[in-house]
Formats: C-alpha cells, structure tokens, sequence
C-alpha cells in the first residue's frame, strides 16, 4: 500500500537493455552455456558467442557490446532461445542489442540497403523489370501494389531510423 | 440468566496513563453507567495485587462481568481469563481493551480527547459486556492410533516413533515391499554408507544398542505389537474429522498367502514369465512371481499380474511347499478408524524423456541416477559393474550432466537440492571401484550446502573427476565411434567440447510421487505450485497442514536428504500426538450457531466456509439445513458475514453485541473531526492498531476501533448502522489476501466492501467513506497514516446526508 | 475447401518465381484457392528486426489486419514471413498489453488488429487443410526412387512457442509430406541446423561454412537432393554451391528444391511449366528419378 521503494537514480545498461521490446528477459540469465552450444555461429567463429554477449551486457560493458562486431554475427536460428532453460529470449535479445547499437551509429551497411529499399518501396529488394518480365513470361499475375505510405507512416510512429553508411563497419 | 453486575478495572500502568487520561473523570463517568456495580483503580490488573482484586471480587459475588482496561491485551486477557476461570466465573464472560496504545499513547498531544475516546472505549466494552454469554469448553474423542501414509525411510521412521509412544500405529504403502526410494539408491550421501541398512531406526525397546543402522530385518521393526504394516496398498478415501478419520484402503492381492509363505524361491525357478524389473530400474529381468531383495520386508512373494499367466500356468502353484500360492485372491477393501494421519509419500524421479534433445527415450546408454544407483549397488542388475546398457561392455567414459529438468522454466523451475550431492556420491564411488574410469560432471552450479557435503565436493575433485561448467544443448550418438557425444560449452574456458561418453547418466529432477494429486484430492489437501504438499506453514509449522489431523514428512513436502527426512519424520511424529495422547480434542464453543429456522438452504455457507466445517443436512421435510460441525469450526465468522437471511451467528461475536459497541463507541466525539470507525480483525489488523499505539504513531482520537475475529464476518448492514450511529467514515482493516489467518477472510470482506460501495450510493451516502485496508501486524504506520488519511477525506467530504427513506426514518 | 490469402513478401517476387510458381500450381491442384490483397508490405523479417524491432511487430500486425478485413487466414510460403507475422499474431493475441500498445500505432493508418485470423505456412495448409491421404491420392507421378533430405530452414520451427508448426526437436511434417509424394524422406545429421542464409553479405566465411555442412551430411547420408521451405535457405545452398564449390573446392551437384516444385511435379505438372532452369544447380537429377 503506501511501502517506500527507493528509486534507481542511474539506468544501468541492463535496466536498458530490459526496457527494450525483445530485451526483457535478459536478467533472467544464470549463464549455464545451453545457448552457446546450441549456436551454429558460436562454434566457427570465437568472436561470437551469446553467452559471453549476455554477460558482458549484464555487467553493464555498454560500449564493448555496442561496437564490436559480434552482434551481428547471429543468425538468427533461434536454436538458443529454444534450448535456454531459463526461457531467455536471446535471439530477441540480439535485436534489441542491435535496435540499440544502431541508434548509436554502429551498425553493417547492408542494414542501411535494406532499410532504403524498406522505406522507397515497401521492400528490402527491388523488383527489377527483367523479373517482372519473367513473372509474365510463367503466367504468375502481375504483382498487387505495397502499401508503401502506411508502411512509412509506421516506422515514424515507431521511431524506425535509417542506419548510415559507416567507412568503418563492414 | 441473573442481572450483569459489571467490575470495571482501569490501569494506569504506574499512573503513566493518567498523565494523559483524567481518570477522575473517566471513573465518574463510568459510574453513570448502569449495571456497572464496581469500579477498580490500579497500576496494573493483570497480575499480582490487581489480577487478585479481580478474583477477590469474582470470588465475593460483587461482579459476573469482568470489563479491563489492560495493556498488551494479547496477552494480558489470555492472564486475566485463566484467573476469572479459577475463581469460578466462565472466562468468556471478560472484555479486556487497550486504553494505553490505542488511546493514550497515538493521542498523547489532545489529552481531552484522548480521555472523551476513552469514554466512548469503556462505554463500548461495558456494553458488549452486557451482552456476553458464558461459553463453554467441548470435547471431542480422539482414537489412539494413526496411520502413515508412505512406507518409505520418513514413513517408517514416523511409524517407529508413533509406536514407540504406545499408539496404535497403521503403515501402509502402496508398493509390495517398504523401502520406497531409498531402498534403490544404494548408499546415502555424505557418508556412503548402506542405504538399505538405514532404512527404520530400530526401536529404542528393541535394541540394546541405540544405533539406526539396522535393516529391516535386524532391527525387528516388522515385529513391534502395535504396528500395522500394509504393504500392495493405497487409500482411496477418507470421510470424518480430525480424532476420528476413517480411512477406506484398497489391498491389491498379492496372490500368496503371507501366513505361508516361506520365501524358498521354488516359484521364481519355475515360472516361465520374464518381465523388466522396475527395482532395477529395468536394466534387468525379473520373474511375474518376485520379491525385491532378500532383507525386504515384508518377506512375502509378490505375483505381478500384468505379467502372470495366471491359470493358463499355475506353475508356481504347483511347486510351492506350502500351499501358499493363492490364484484367485481378489482385491479387498478394509477400513480403518484413526485419530491422525501422517502423509509421507515422498518423490520420485521426473521423467526426462520430456528433455528430447538428450534423448533419454531413445538412447539406451543415457540413464538417470537412480538407475546408475543400482548398476553401483552390488546388489544390483549388474553386480556392481559399470556397464553401457545397449551392449554390456564395461563403460570407461561417463558423463553427468546436472539440473536435468530442474532449475528450468521449462519443467520444473525448482531446484532440486540433493542432485548434485548424488551425482558426486555416484562419481566417487564409480572412480573408487575404477580409477581408470574417465568420469565428468557438467554443471550450472554445484550445491553442496550441508554438512559434510563440502568436503565430498573435495574429495570429488581429488580422485580426478573433471568438472564442465556448461549445460549440455544436446547428446548424440557417434556410430563411428560408438559412441555418445555430449555437446557442451565450458563457460570458464569459453571452448566447445565434445565430450565423448559410454555413459550420459542425467541428474533428474525430483518431482512428487505418483498419485499426489489424487491422494490431495482424497486428504483435502492443498499442494505448492511445484506440486509438492503445501505446509502450513514452511518455516513455524513444516509438519502441519490446514486439516487439524493430518501432518505431512519427507519428500512428501520437498525433495530431500536422509538426515533431513529423519528431522522431518520425528517432527511429524511428535506433532501427531497432539491429542492422541490425551485421547481427546477440546475447543471452546466460540463457534458459528446457524437458526435453521431462518436457513434457505442457499449453499453460500458450506462453499464460503475455508474449513469444510458447514455442511447440509436433510431436515424431514426434504429440506435441507446447514449445520456447523463444531470440531472443524475455527471461529472465524465468514459464513456470518456471508449468509444473505442472517441465519448464522458466531458466539462471542454477535451481532447484537458487535451493534453494542459500534454505538457505544461512536456516541460521544469530544474532538472537532468527524467520527471513523474501524473494525479490525483480530489477527493482523487489530495488531497493526497494537503496533501502532506501541511504536506510539500519532492519528486523531476521532478514530474508534473495534475488533472481530475476522473482517470477513463484517455484514453491509453493519456498515449502515455504523453510519447511523453517527460514523462519517468507516475502515475496515484485514490481513492481506494471501496471509489471511482464515485463509478466505480477507479476500471475502474486500469482495462485500467492493458491493457495500455499490449499496452506499443507492442510500445517497458517498461510497469513499467506506474503505478496505489490508496490512500485516506490524504496519503500525501504515493504520496510523491509514486513520489520518480517512480522516481527512471523510473532512473534505462534509457531513453525512442520510437519506430519508419512505418512513421518514434517516 | 477454405480459400487463403497468399502472403509473398519479397525474396519470392524479387528472385524466386519458381516458387511461387510451383506453389500456386500444387494449391490449384489440390481445390485451394489463393487470393492476392492490395497493400501487403515487406513482412520485416530479421533483417529489418535488427533495425527497429517493434515497428518490425507493427508492421508484421498491419499486414495481419489486412489479411482480418478479408476475413481470411494466411498462407506464407517464405519461411522468414511465416516466422514474422505468425510470431506477431500469437504474441499478439497472447499479451493484451501489447496489443493494445500495436493498435495504439495501427490507428495512425486506420487500422485495428482483433486476432481473429491465423497464419500458416504451406506446409501446415497442405496437412491440415488438404491432408496426406487426399495428397497421395492426388500423386499421379510418385517421385518412387528419389531420396529427400527435408530442410525445414530455422524459421518454419523456432520460436517453437508461438510458432507452433510441430515439434522443434522432431518434427515430422514435411518427412511425412515427402513420403506422402512417393519418395523416401532421408534422416541425416544436424538437419535442423541453420544455414546460414541471413549471414550472407555480412560474415560470408560463417555462411559459407554452415552451407557446406549441410552439403556434405546430406550427401554422406545418401540424399538425392535436398528439399527446401525458404528462399533464403535456398539461395544459401543452391548459390551457395557456386561459392563452396569456389571457396573450398569440393563438388556437392545436389539440386536444391523447393517442396512446392516437388509435389508440383508428383501432382502431374510438366517439368517444362515449373522453372526449374532458374536453379543454379540443376535438378536434373531429380527430374530422371520421376516415375
């Protein structure tokens, strides 16, 4: 009823990371290692391991996770947040991770194709000619417009930036 | 019933109170009242000088009801009635209220006030005074004799002490030979020594010398007098109350005679059935006519009649010495008449083909511990021998993995406390017998919390088993190499290995026993949200459950070790001799009185009640009435609250009494706030007031409070009379939801709060003058700022407007 | 026969034809009709959950209710659309304050999701709405001597919570589904392993690695070909050849085909009308072992 909490005066990367659409479950973590062994990525390259990503954010090493380049050497399988024990929700986890790194202007430049490709026409890839060609010459019906502008309408409700290209990131 | 002649007694605890209260004018005042025939002065009453003036006045005739205005009444008025009884008046016949925290120390700073309150205080205990009748003690018969529910190491021990004691003791178990869990497990950690050897603690009678380490068969347990063993055996229902249970059990037949048998094993040579044996955890075979181990008990052949032929064969008839194969034995039903029962059904293993990635279900060569503990035990399928079960050749490579199924949201999200003990006991003892075994363990972490277990863990560590902190995402299976492979991280290196293994044994979980649910169902019990039987309370009363009779030990409650489950077997022993001893149950009739005149057998009361205590009962009419069972009535006053007729009433708390004090203490103001009352039950709410006052937290005087077993027998009229009465605002203060003494009190009264607000508006009264607090006992500042913020709400709203009803009555 | 309305998203139309050629042809076939809405978007699958991970969530929901005006479930053949906008229903439908937090967004565009459609993938409308009685029965050229790895790619399976297409850990749909065509439906190591597809372009060695992995299990287990359910997957396997071929200089020649094509050809469509020439690798061999 009326019992003093006393109030967080400083938002820890976790408290962050948890305040993130995907990213609440990451204090449920008791790093038994399920989802590193699951992770297909994890085994071929060293650089990548999810328990390690989760740990570190734990201990709230914002810039070490935000900048390096593991986080965006998950593939998403989902294998991991399948396995955890814990019912962590990893491969969400990594999209808030990468939701966050990105507003801070790190991220692979592919993502910012993809991202032009979403915001021009509705689609991460064009549709060039020679496939509409080729789609007339199967018999397949002509493609239904996108919703192009709603599909705008809400990313900006929803705060969707565009990531730039880096030179730095690959 | 002769005239009340009331003694009131006022203490001023060595005159601090009367620095505040102006006893003169509260002794005046109470003179005016009628029927009070005396007035007492003193530092204290309830004990010493005071406490005698008291019986002395008892004992001269000059009162029959006692009016104290004491502190610490929780244990004061338990003092003043003893002596009221002793110098031959009933004790109920006594109202005890605390002048000094609810009315000195909170009002310290408005001494007027404080004393027109006080007023109203002692006004309002005369009155109930009044109006108190003598209450009587029942007794109930108590059978001498219990029955233990669970055959296993707490069960028997249970039954040993219970025994011991000179009750009538009746030990039944579901499955043909006692043992249960432990009788499997081979050796008990830290110690490792023979589980088997453990199994009861021989009698104190019966041994000279006073150790527990007897089997079965030396310690003479199946021969103690009083003790009934019913083996192949389970209840299936239970009908009576506590003192007197009677317990309807189903014997399955065991198909021989037990008074014959001489347990030569003829009839396993001869019959021809082979069947997996579940003892062994079916890495071996077993005859459809078995027993378990030689030291069993009891030593009488089972025929297992999934398996048997039966007449088709009638083998082990034909062979049998003695006559003491019996083919068409048939189910029976026996019954048995109990004072208390003992719950003792222990766990078992969860099944880990649920865990499909470590393919528990179709790998022959991943097993769980237990059945790693009968390949260890000597004893056991294998001789002793480490083997891989797929093909029988010795296994090198074994490989543990923990928490399988435990600590995980997916299962069981518990851990289970004593895996990792028994995968450590089950390593060192592997690496003792082969030190060229290659043994590991992959663990999230390793729990070795007891005593003794430290060093287990050092010792582990000592003999060169490797520890992988890493949980496993998957075994399979290496046809090449022929063998499994356990894919695991080890976090601490931060490197991938491929554990190769002969043999994966998983550490299970533990879960309930079979048939827990049922047998819930059948005692009325309530289980966890693990599954496991809810105590009454897990730190104060771990043996108790909410039926008065029925005590629970062992496993049955939580997994746990053998020096736990002693603990918890004798605990559980001694709690269930509460009234057997005495072989009788005696309450107070403060119990609920239903006028079955008023009755409409609406059926609120018997589903209301938290205790099964209402029933309905045919009257000849073909109507039925409730009727209170006084054993199981705990006094609460639910149903009170509850029945839409007024037909029930609750003796000590009436409502004609309960309607006496609120008028009483909301007849005389004295301050310039408007008045509140609030009713508070007994258990946290009244004490929260205690605490208040002794934590000395300041709210105005304006704010009456009253006391009744439990907010849930709070009615809506109640309420209205409150207002009547002159209340501006009433509170209603209770236990929280899920700490309610009555179980569905608190929760109950909230509801009729929510509905009495509804009704309040349709009167034209404002329904925020109605409000429901729930607090612990210790929340003294949350009553104080609680009565402070009514209070000033109830100022802002202005004063009450009763609305005239048709008979021009406000 | 319930009609469905046929979700593409964006790899399909852009580089696989084949397949939804292949998949309109069997649905035809089987009495299933396909209608194609206005307005349907890119579905936001992880590449554009690794942006903005809750306008991915609105996105997914606004083409949903697209989907609830027409009063229709949803057939993805994409694996990755499958996994975005059946993820986003039952989430949707299970956690009210999301929902209500989604419309918030949805109202901006004049549109409220109410969870009254589902989504399922091709798979799921070939078992449940067809069934694999009605499947063999309809099978006029049994594929009798063809060996089939199924892949079912990550995203048909996982998150097995909310997606609920069959057990993650053994599932048997789209075995049963080979098997109902004829062929023999091929067990092998590590089949429900990722691809790699979504590293593509940006750690390509990793990619190219777990490709190769499925290569060489497939072919040690026999396989005559492997059976695909995502575009993604495919391109992973089917160029993918190309670029192990390149990289690590072993040779798999193992078509790569994507189940619609499969039972297009069981069902009696002509080699010819499929656009089997646009795989990479060529499915010949597939082709030879046609009853």
């Amino acid at each position: 009823m009326m019992t003093q909490k006393t109030e967080k005066t400083t938002i820890s990367f976790s408290d962050e990371v948890t305040s993130r659409h995907g990213g609440e479950t990451l204090t449920a973590c008791y790093q038994c290692g399920t989802c590193a062994s699951s992770c297909p990525v994890a085994r071929l390259d060293s650089s990548f391991n999810p328990r390690e990503i989760i740990k570190l954010s734990l201990l709230g090493a914002k810039e070490e996770v935000l900048s390096r380049d593991a986080i965006w050497q998950c593939c998403s399988c989902f294998n991991c947040q399948e396995r955890c024990p814990q019912n962590v929700e990893i491969a969400d986890l990594i999209y808030a991770l990468r939701n966050i790194a990105l507003e801070a202007g790190h991220s692979p430049n592919i993502y910012s194709d993809f991202a032009s490709a979403l915001i021009a026409e509705g689609r991460i890839v064009q549709i060039s000619k020679f496939v509409e060609k080729k789609r007339e010459e199967y018999g397949l019906p002509p493609l239904k417009p996108v919703g192009v502008d709603d599909l705008n309408k809400i990313l900006s409700a929803t705060g969707f930036t565009k990531p730039e290209k880096t030179e730095e990131s690959k | 019933m002769e005239q009340p002649k009331i003694g009131v007694f006022l203490s001023d605890c060595g005159k601090q109170l009367s620095e505040i209260l102006d006893f003169d004018a509260l002794t005046s005042f109470v003179k005016t009242v009628p029927n009070v025939t005396l007035i007492a002065r003193g530092s204290e009453f309830w004990r010493g000088k005071g406490l005698q003036t008291i019986i002395d006045s008892i004992k001269d005739k000059k009162v029959n009801r006692v009016v104290v205005a004491e502190s610490l009444t929780k244990i004061s008025d338990i003092n003043i009635a003893q002596a009221v009884e002793n110098a031959g008046l009933n004790p109920y016949l006594v109202e005890v209220i605390d002048l000094k925290d609810h009315c000195v120390w909170p009002h310290q700073k408005t001494p007027k006030e404080a004393t027109e309150k006080a007023k109203a205080m002692l006004l309002a205990a005369i009155e109930r005074a009044k109006l108190l009748e003598p209450i009587e003690k029942i007794e109930f018969p108590a059978k001498k004799s219990a029955l233990i529910i669970g055959g296993g190491i707490a069960g028997m021990q249970t039954a040993v002490d219970l025994a011991d004691l000179g009750f009538e003791v009746n030990l039944i178990e579901k499955q043909p030979f006692l043992g249960g869990l432990s009788a499997r497990v081979g050796r008990f950690f830290p110690t490792d020594d023979c589980a088997i050897c453990i199994q009861p603690p021989s009698s104190d009678v019966k041994t000279i010398t006073h150790t527990s380490r007897k089997c079965v068969y030396r310690s003479g347990f199946s021969e103690i007098p009083n003790l009934n063993i019913l083996t192949n055996a389970k209840v299936v229902a239970v009908e009576g109350v506590p003192g007197n249970y009677k317990v309807t059990i189903e014997k399955k037949p065991r198909y021989v005679d037990a008074d014959k048998c001489v347990a030569c094993d003829k009839c396993v040579s001869v019959c021809p059935v082979e069947t997996p044996d579940e003892y062994n955890a079916n890495l071996s075979k077993r005859k459809a006519i078995y027993i378990n181990v030689p030291t069993v008990h009891p030593q009488v052949y089972v025929i297992d009649e999934d398996a048997c032929k039966f007449h088709d064969c009638a083998k082990c008839v034909e062979v049998c010495p003695t006559n003491a194969i019996d083919l068409d034995q048939k189910t029976e039903q026996v019954t048995l008449n109990v004072g208390s029962i003992v719950v003792a059904t222990g766990f078992r293993e969860f099944d880990t083909s649920a865990i499909k990635e470590y393919h528990y279900d179709d790998y022959p060569d991943v097993i769980t511990n237990l059945e790693l503990a009968r390949m260890i035990d000597g004893f056991g399928p294998t001789g002793g021998a480490i083997v891989r079960p797929s093909d029988g050749k010795p296994a090198k490579k074994i490989v543990f993995i923990q928490c399988a199924g435990s600590r995980d949201r997916r299962y069981n999200p518990y851990c289970s406390g004593i895996c990792c003990m028994i995968s450590l006991k089950n390593a060192s003892l592997i690496k003792e017998a082969n030190p060229d075994a290659e043994v590991s363990i992959c663990y999230i972490d390793i729990r070795t919390t007891g005593r003794e277990h430290e060093y287990y863990y050092e010792r582990a560590r000592e003999m060169g088993i490797k520890f992988v902190k890493g949980r496993p995402t998957e075994i399979y299976a290496d046809e090449e190499k022929d063998k499994l492979i356990v894919d695991v991280e080890d976090a601490l290196l931060k490197r991938f290995l491929d554990l190769e293994a002969d043999l994966v044994v998983l550490a299970s979980a533990m879960v309930p026993a079979e048939g827990t649910e049922e047998l819930a169902e059948i005692l009325g019990l309530d289980l966890e949200a693990d599954g496991f039987f809810k105590e009454y309370n897990a730190k104060l009363r771990p043996t108790e459950t909410k039926q008065k009779g029925i005590f629970l030990c062992g496993g049955a409650t939580f997994p746990k070790d053998a020096p736990t489950a002693s603990l918890h077997a004798h605990s559980a022993a001694m709690k269930a001799t509460k009234f057997l001893t005495s072989g009788k149950i005696v309450k107070d009739q403060r119990t609920a009185v239903i006028n079955q005149d008023y009755c409409g057998d609406c059926e609120f009361c018997p589903v209301i009640c938290p205790y099964g205590a209402i029933s309905l009962e045919p009257t000849t009419e073909d109507h039925f009435v409730a009727q209170v069972n006084e054993l199981l009535c705990e006094g609460c006053g639910v149903c009170v609250g509850t029945c839409p007729l007024n037909a029930i009433e609750l003796r000590h708390s009436r409502p004609n009494q309960m309607e006496a004090q609120i008028k009483a203490l909301m007849s005389m103001n004295g301050t310039s706030k408007p008045l509140v009352l609030a009713i508070c039950c007994q258990e946290c709410g009244h004490t929260a007031v205690d605490s208040s006052g002794m934590a000395k937290m300041q709210y105005p005087a304006n704010v009456r409070v009253m006391k009744v077993p439990c907010a849930g027998i709070v009615r809506v009229n109640q309420i209205l009379e409150a207002f009547k009465a002159g209340a501006q605002g009433v509170m209603v203060v209770g236990c929280k939801s899920d700490g309610c003494h009555y179980e569905v009190g608190s929760e109950n009264a909230e509801k009729k709060m929510d509905s009495a607000k509804v009704l309040l508006k349709e009167y034209g009264i404002e329904p925020e003058r109605l409000e429901m607090f729930k607090m612990v006992y210790i929340e003294g500042a949350q009553f104080a700022e609680a009565a402070k913020m009514m209070t000033e709400r109830v100022t802002k709203l202005g004063p009450l407007k009763l609305m005239v009803t048709e008979g021009g009555e406000t | 026969m319930k009609s469905y309305v046929l979700f593409l998203g964006c790899t399909i139309p852009a580089r696989q034809p084949n397949y939804e050629l292949s998949a309109r042809k069997t649905l035809e076939k089987l009495g299933v009709e396909l209608v194609d809405l206005d307005n349907f978007t890119c579905c936001c699958p992880p590449p554009i959950q690794s942006i903005n991970l809750e306008s991915s969530q609105a996105v997914a929901a606004y083409n949903i209710c697209l989907a609830e005006e027409a009063g229709l479930d949803i057939v993805a053949l994409c694996n990755g659309c499958f996994e975005s906008l059946a993820m986003a229903n039952a989430a949707l439908k299970k956690d009210k304050k999301l929902k209500a937090h989604i419309n918030e967004i949805l109202a901006e565009v004049g549109k409220e999701f109410k969870g009254t459609i589902e989504v399922k993938h091709f798979l799921q409308v070939l078992m449940e709405e067809i069934g694999l009685e009605k499947i063999k029965e309809k099978v006029v050229k049994p594929l009798s001597k063809l060996k089939v790895a199924p892949f079912y790619g990550c995203h048909s399976l996982r998150p097995s919570k909310l997606l609920q297409l069959d057990d993650p850990e053994r599932p048997t749909i789209f075995e049963n589904l080979i098997e109902a065509l004829g062929a023999e439906s091929v067990e092998y190591r590590d089949k429900l392993k990722c691809c790699g597809g979504l590293l593509k372009g940006i750690s390509d060695d990793t990619a190219l690695s777990l490709a190769r992995d499925k290569l060489v299990k497939t072919t040690k287990a026999g396989a005559d070909c492997i059976s695909t359910l995502c575009p993604f997957c495919f391109v992973a396997l089917d160029i993918g050849q190309l670029q192990v071929k390149a990289k690590f200089k072993e040779v798999y020649d193992m078509p790569i085909i994507h189940y619609s094509e499969l039972i297009a050809l069981a069902l009696g469509v002509a080699p010819e009308e499929l656009a089997l020439r646009s795989h990479k690798i060529k499915a010949d061999k597939v082709l030879e072992k046609l009853a």
